[in-house]
């Protein structure tokens, strides 16, 4: 069932803009790729740090 | 085409910096990462756990939409009658232009709706009196006189809105041992023995609930509650879950196209009414875009022109002065 399994089994959010439709959960998924893609493409790699000394 | 001098440069043997990178070792932490998310993730947010929609819990809570919808099975109007290959020969199925998909692969899986919904069912069971000699009358009879009594109770069911109170008793000979029927059918769902009856008609190891889809799809118990959860194609529900739980995020432009005009027409409409095989094909045809995308000439060089990889490896980049 999981720690925060009654929680999750709620009635989900949706969010509306005309004909676009979206939970709240699957809008924070996208989010968090979109955030990890642009972490990856603006982190340096640990070696470039290594290399810098 | 590539210039000259692009297929020169690609021809030629690297000659800049090198590094060692293990990828096996990458992808061991890569695996091992995932499976403790994995195992965090589930430890915490468990699984959906919406209750199981059975054909007991849909004759008790809507008895009446039951009954209707066991009419329009043993009448053969049903949607599932009615939908074509893979499970009958009932329509063309769904087109893209002059191309009938299913139709093209045969009926590969038959669904006899009166058969396999009431007929066969009701003969498994220890029956009422009653009901046993309905269905002894039903199985004796012509297929037209079964025809012609089932379509004239859908008809005055339907009229009635489903309440069979609304029925003139006095037509009631017009529709033979149909009533008692699926009143037996309702009983036996009431009773839950619908539910193994219809999953134990097929192979010893049953993992094929094609027939109960079918018969509950075709009812509103089934499809309201697909409404509730958001699960329906006009809302997204191909990228939804029950509850909380995240759906099918990648799942969004295959949903996209049912939004929009004219797959969003419904039945009204051409497109509408055969969305599912024409986005089918849009996205076939954008998959094999991405698939073949070294091959498209200006695709191809996206890259070049938008140069995200700069960014990634913008250290090197600087280094090397390029």
């Amino acid at each position: 069932m999981g720690i925060f399994g009654h929680f999750m089994n709620f009635k989900a959010v949706y969010l509306h803009w005309g004909w676009l439709q979206i939970s709240v959960t699957n809008l924070l998924i996208i989010l968090s790729m979109v955030a990890i893609f642009l972490l990856a493409l603006t982190l340096p790699f640990p070696q470039d740090k290594e290399n810098q000394k | 085409m590539s210039s000259p001098r692009i297929q020169d440069l690609e021809s030629q043997p690297w000659a800049g910096r090198t590094r060692r990178y293990d990828i096996i070792k990458e992808g061991t932490i890569a695996l091992l990462v995932v499976t403790l998310l994995t195992i965090a993730a589930s430890m915490f947010f468990g699984s959906p756990d919406e209750k199981q929609l059975t054909f007991k819990s849909w004759a008790v809570t809507a008895p009446a939409d039951f009954y209707q919808t066991a009419a329009h099975e043993i009448a053969g109007s049903s949607e599932s009658a009615g939908y074509g290959a893979p499970y009958n020969s009932a329509s063309d199925g769904v087109n893209v232009g002059p191309l009938h998909l299913a139709k093209i692969f045969g009926v590969s899986h038959p669904v006899n709706s009166v058969n396999d919904f009431v007929v066969t069912p009701l003969s498994t069971q220890v029956n009422t009196p009653e009901v046993s000699a309905a269905l002894k009358t039903w199985n004796v009879s012509d297929l037209k006189m079964q025809q012609g009594w089932a379509s004239k109770y859908d008809d005055a069911l339907t009229k009635a809105n489903g309440d069979q109170a609304k029925i003139p008793a006095g037509a009631l000979a017009d529709f033979g041992p149909v009533p008692a029927m699926i009143g037996g059918l309702l009983t036996m769902a009431q009773s839950g023995s619908l539910d193994a009856v219809l999953l134990s008609q097929g192979n010893y190891f049953q993992f094929d609930n094609t027939k109960q889809t079918l018969f509950m799809g075709d009812g509103n118990y089934f499809n309201d509650q697909s409404t509730a959860s958001h699960l329906q194609g006009d809302t997204w529900g191909m990228m939804n879950e029950t509850g909380r739980y995240p759906g099918q995020a990648w799942l969004w432009l295959y949903s996209f196209w049912y939004q929009i005009p004219p797959f969003n027409n419904g039945d009204q409409h051409p497109f509408g009414a055969n969305a599912d095989a024409y986005i089918m094909v849009i996205m076939g045809l954008l998959s094999a875009g991405l698939v073949f995308m070294p091959f498209i000439p200006g695709i191809r060089s996206l890259p070049r022109r938008i140069p995200i990889h700069r960014l990634i490896w913008k250290q090197y980049y600087k280094q090397e002065n390029l």
